[in-house]
């Protein structure tokens, strides 16, 4: 049995199998992109839900900031964690749980979405993390 | 044009009260909302029958909590109404008193806050809309990343971001009614807990619950009482609004918390300068620098000079967060808001003891809930 997403609606497995794209959506009202996804009608301009399609994004992102988490700051999260902001769009910035430490990461650096196994209350699914693209690009 | 509160009858701040603030106990919270509710009606000289209605603030203790307690000082068939607006529920309570007070529809109001903590749920996990991180909707993560950015950018030093807890800690030291009331150094602080980032246990808010109360009254209350106006504290203006959508990685936070303190310095008729004392959403430390620029205390880019100048210290310039803030008097969310007007009522009768802003006239209590939710409310000694 594949692995599930552990969230579904806002990423796919792309077609090469070892990234994430990210789900987004287009408002043809106001031609605004949105994300996380729309499903109640445009954040931008309130249209209704019928005007807002599905928009893929490649996952890609340009890191703006990263910290790590020391403490349990939100239930469920098991510190120590990474997480950072990033430029995932055009204008739209988003924080992200990174998938390495601190010290392979860098300002400005791209980033990839890429699925990462976890298991929560022994039921494993596939969580989305983001990494160095220079990892796969050497083949990590 | 819509009207602002000073378009109404003018409405004062007669009686303040308060339970201290403390980590979990057993304590009921009918007995710590009673005993600020106590303290307020003695200090406006009140009786609890002459209060007409009541604006109960909380966010944990579940439906019909204020008429609950009242149940327990007397039925006296007052009008009730229970006020959840996250962090700033008592704020907003406060500010329905004014208005039901300015409005005319009653001569005699309350603001009661009161939580315990533990009981509070969050609408934003029923939105039904994941987040990349989970961390998303943990205001800390937000910030403790804005500090690192701000470090970099603007120079800030770890001890910049300590300092206004060090600051907040001793200003709490003389408080009775704060969570933490111990002096606390540079060194004590930066090596407390790490927490995330830069940010380390002593710089953020702790968990905890209490109580706050504030009575408000018309001048035909004061008059038909008998009541002392000489401690009233007038109420000039009282301004809400909420996020917009966020421009770059300023958290829509900051900039709703500036907006609104602009409205309500024009709504007001003052300027930044004009302010001796500023009760602020100090959850995190870099919280209060943010807001000492925003709210045009200081130029940007200056809020941590501002600190280091010691201008936002009592005796200084304006008084900032003179009770120790939500990082040292507490945050138990329903009381918060009413608490800072607890202390800047105090500042503007001269009633601070070791804590009195010398010459304080003018004051301002600003409160920022999840959501993003910002309120202010200008108060002055007429």
């Amino acid at each position: 049995m594949t692995t599930p997403l552990e969230k579904p609606d806002l990423c796919a497995l792309a077609e090469d199998g070892r990234t994430l794209s990210l789900r987004a959506s287009r408002c043809a009202a106001c031609d605004g992109l949105s994300f996380p996804p729309a499903p109640y009608g445009c954040p931008l301009c309130g249209a209704a839900p019928d005007r807002v399609a599905e928009e893929r994004l490649s996952g890609r992102a340009r890191l703006l900031e990263f910290i790590t988490i020391h403490t349990r700051v939100a239930p469920g999260l098991r510190p120590p964690l990474v997480v950072g902001e990033a430029e995932i769009a055009p204008g739209i910035i988003e924080e992200i749980e990174l998938g390495v430490p601190e010290d392979r990461l860098a300002l400005g650096m791209e980033v990839q979405a890429v699925p990462a196994r976890i298991e929560r209350d022994d039921v494993e699914s596939l969580a989305i993390r983001f990494v160095p693209v220079a990892d796969l690009e050497g083949g990590a | 044009m819509s009207a602002v509160l000073k378009d109404l009858r003018p409405v004062y701040v007669l009686g303040v009260g308060m339970h201290r603030y403390q980590f979990a106990s057993d304590t009921p919270y009918i007995a710590m909302g009673l005993t600020a509710l106590r303290a307020a009606l003695t200090d406006a000289g009140i009786e609890f029958p002459a209060v007409q209605s009541a604006w109960f603030g909380t966010t944990g203790l579940g439906m019909a909590a204020g008429r609950i307690l009242f149940r327990h000082i007397g039925s006296t068939g007052l009008a009730v109404q229970q006020v959840e607006n996250a962090s700033a529920s008592g704020s907003f309570a406060f500010a329905d008193a004014c208005l039901e007070v300015a409005s005319g529809r009653a001569e005699i109001s309350l603001a009661l806050g009161v939580d315990k903590y533990g009981d509070q749920k969050r609408a934003v996990l029923k939105e039904g809309i994941n987040r990349l991180s989970d961390t998303a909707h943990v205001p800390l993560v937000k910030y403790a990343l804005l500090c690192r950015t701000l470090k970099r950018e603007k120079g800030l030093a770890a001890e910049d971001l300590a300092g206004v807890a060090v600051k907040n800690h001793n200003n709490a030291a003389t408080n009775p009614f704060a969570q933490f009331q111990k002096p606390r150094t540079l060194e004590q602080v930066m090596a407390s807990t790490r927490v995330a980032g830069d940010l380390t246990s002593l710089q953020c808010t702790p968990r905890g619950e209490g109580a706050a109360a504030a009575i408000v009254v018309s001048e035909d209350a004061m008059r038909a009482h008998g009541l002392d106006r000489s401690r009233a504290v007038r109420v000039v203006s009282s301004t809400a609004g909420s996020e917009t959508l966020p421009v770059g990685r300023e958290p829509g936070s900051v900039a709703a918390a500036r907006a609104v303190a602009l409205r309500t310095y024009a709504e007001a008729g003052i300027a930044p300068a004009d302010l001796d004392v500023v009760e602020l959403h100090d959850a995190f430390s870099i919280e209060e620098l943010l807001y000492t620029e925003a709210f045009g205390l200081c130029p940007p880019g200056e809020g941590h000079l501002y600190l280091r100048d010691g201008r936002s210290a009592v005796g200084g310039d304006c008084a900032i967060n003179s009770s120790g803030g939500l990082i040292a008097q507490g945050h138990p969310l329903g009381p918060t808001g009413i608490g800072q007007i607890h202390e800047v009522v105090r500042q503007l009768r001269h009633e601070n003891g070791p804590r009195q802003q010398p010459g304080a006239e003018t004051g301002m209590a600003h409160m920022i809930g999840l959501g993003s939710v910002a309120i202010a409310h200008v108060l002055r000694r007429e």
